[in-house]
């Protein structure tokens, strides 16, 4: 499995998997979290498992059962933790436990380094066996603004656990435990990311009718306000006034929030008329035509006002475009302004920027082999492995500063 | 964040071949964030060493623009927008304080102090943009290349990962006494070449990215090995 990262990723990168393998090989690790498809979280677990089972660790998925009722309270509970209020009875919390009391007994908890992944199942702790294995809580969502009575009641859970895995340290909560920053990752080789045959571009390029002789500017995101694509399509007009381009902005359209077509159709009206900007509708799983877009795109945008982590940068990037982004949530620390990309804060400073790349091709390409570079060292999936592993290793060391292996 | 010691990492057994290592952070959260410059240094100097360290020597360790040489000016000269105080910050060297960082700890305070009593304090930042401390873990492993002479050094070092440079040319000199890099010495104990490793030391570490960094080394490199092969 490593082999197929060779000359992908950094060599240093595919070393420290091989001497931690040779370290944990044989050793049981768990992850646990509550659903095998849709989301980031089971995208990135069905994907590295078979990286770590591949390096000889005896490494299983476990997914916790739970009724209509319980997946309510547990979007709640995410909801409120992402700072949008909710309210909460004791009844929920007793039902929220009394789910993960149920999956503790028809799960097997028994391995060596156990990672529960969100809210969602954190009250397993409580059910670990004393001294059996090294239990981690990964926490995936932004903490930074929480409901403080429902993050309380989790805290309460995390501070059981051994340590803490966090995205960024802005979205991590202050826990008398070590809290770990583990940024998030790309995996080069899922369609979303690997190399395209120039036939497979052509053929997405031809179905959306993009036009090769005009340079295209892109935003890739659900059509949310959070997104900006009004603000976009802002920018992009002050751009017209000065150079050619067209702008392509593609989305999934979003079934069950309602919100989100409120937004998609404000952003069809606003962009009405003018036939070199091309609304996208993707269905999910449309990976490859993503893939093919940036691949196609002069420059890429994300002019978040909010955002996550914005992963879509790092996407964006690996593709060898600089991108423009809204130097909010994660993105400041895909962009290193000025050297890969550029942290922009208005409309006006998204179009200078467009503008600036539209005129500069040197600059273009320079930088744009900056940005694949940057996310060839520090985000790609061989160092999200690498980072978790490093973890296992780090929490037998407790304490230690410098850990050496070889 | 290392311990000082009397051995130059690469050199196995000393005096012989330079194996290449590299090294991987992990970040740990501290949970203390500053959003103004009184709570920065009051953070400053509550903090771990192993914070400090984190926020002045392995700021190299990211790709950085050369701009500002630690997180503390980047965040007071980005964020904070006090450009006097990001220029003060930007100029402190951490490898001059490598014997301890309390001391480092204090230029720091002190540079905040004087500061503030000139130009007052600028204000808070938003929600989100506050100052993070972070400490980290430093995890030490073999690059995969070993050099046992000048040719095979210059190639390892065109071919190693940034990582492993950022080790041996930055917190090599945190690590050995003399604030040395370890290439350089390296260069000079076992290849006995003191000219080659006085350009390696004339390198300012401030001055250049990590790929700037290799590209010099690999120049001085190539240079020493024309003059080894030239006739006459």
């Amino acid at each position: 499995m490593l082999s197929q990262y060779r000359g992908i990723a950094p060599k240093g990168q595919l070393e420290l998997l091989k001497i931690l393998g040779g370290k944990l090989s044989g050793r049981s690790l768990l992850h646990i979290n509550s659903t095998k498809a849709g989301g980031g979280v089971a995208e990135l677990l069905h994907r590295i498992l078979p990286i770590m089972t591949g390096m000889g660790i005896e490494a299983r998925w476990e997914v916790i059962e739970g009724d209509n009722r319980f997946f309510d309270i547990t979007k709640k509970i995410h909801n409120a933790l992402q700072g949008n209020p909710e309210k909460f009875t004791g009844e929920m919390w007793a039902y929220h436990f009394e789910v993960n009391k149920r999956n503790a007994r028809n799960i097997d908890l028994d391995a060596e380094f156990v990672f529960i992944h969100d809210p969602q199942p954190a009250p397993l702790i409580k059910f670990k066996k004393n001294g059996n294995g090294h239990w981690i809580w990964r926490c995936h969502i932004d903490m930074s603004s929480p409901q403080q009575d429902v993050s309380g009641r989790i805290m309460d859970y995390a501070s059981g656990y051994e340590a803490a895995i966090f995205s960024v340290a802005k979205f991590a909560m202050l826990l008398p435990i070590p809290e770990f920053i583990v940024l998030p990752s790309i995996d080069p080789l899922s369609d979303k990311n690997r190399e395209l045959t120039p036939d497979e571009i052509g053929e997405v390029a031809r179905k959306f009718d993009i036009p090769p002789d005009r340079p295209m500017v892109l935003q890739v995101s659900r059509f949310d306000r959070f997104k900006d694509p009004i603000g976009v399509i802002k920018a992009y007009r002050m751009v017209k006034k000065y150079n050619d381009c067209i702008l392509v902005l593609a989305g999934s359209p979003a079934k069950d929030d309602p919100e989100g077509e409120e937004v998609l159709s404000e952003v069809q009206n606003f962009a009405e008329g003018d036939p070199d900007i091309r609304i996208l509708l993707l269905p999910p799983f449309s990976d490859k035509e993503i893939n093919a877009l940036q691949r196609l795109a002069a420059i890429v945008l994300q002019k978040s006002l909010r955002e996550g982590f914005g992963l879509t940068v790092s996407e964006a990037m690996w593709k060898g475009k600089p991108v423009i982004g809204g130097a909010v949530g994660g993105i400041p620390h895909q962009i290193v302004h000025g050297v890969n990309g550029f942290l922009v804060y208005s409309e006006e400073g998204a179009a200078f920027r467009i503008r600036q790349f539209l005129n500069n091709s040197d600059m273009l390409t320079r930088m744009g082999e900056a940005a694949r570079e940057y996310v060839r060292n520090n985000f790609l999936i061989t160092r999200q492995v690498g980072d978790y592993l490093s973890i296992c290793v780090g929490v037998e060391n407790a304490g230690k500063a410098v850990i050496e292996i070889s | 964040m290392p311990e000082n010691s009397d051995n130059t990492v690469g050199m196995d057994p000393p005096g012989g071949r330079f194996d290449f290592r590299e090294c991987r952070k992990i970040i740990m959260a501290t949970g203390k964030k500053a959003r103004n410059l009184a709570e920065l240094a009051e953070l400053i100097g509550q903090v771990s060493a192993n914070s400090i360290y984190h926020h002045t020597y392995e700021y190299f360790f990211s790709g950085h623009i050369v701009e500002y040489t630690n997180d503390f000016a980047q965040w007071v000269g980005g964020t904070l927008e006090a450009r006097v105080l990001s220029e003060n910050l930007s100029n402190i060297d951490p490898f001059r304080h490598t014997a301890s960082l309390e001391s480092l700890r204090e230029e720091l305070l002190g540079s905040i102090s004087r500061y503030m009593k000139k130009y007052g304090d600028p204000g808070s930042v938003l929600p989100g943009e506050e100052f993070h401390f972070e400490e980290s873990v430093t995890v030490v492993f073999p690059a995969g290349f070993r050099a046992l002479n000048l040719a095979e050094f210059l190639m390892a070092i065109r071919a190693v990962d940034q990582q492993s440079i950022y080790y041996h040319f930055y917190e090599g000199r945190s690590r050995v006494k003399g604030g040395m890099d370890d290439f350089s010495k390296w260069v000079e104990d076992t290849l006995g070449n003191k000219e080659l490793a006085l350009d390696i030391r004339s390198i300012d570490p401030f001055m250049h990215s990590i790929e700037g960094i290799r590209t010099h080394i690999a120049t001085f490199i190539e240079n020493a090995l024309k003059k080894e092969i030239e006739v006459g």
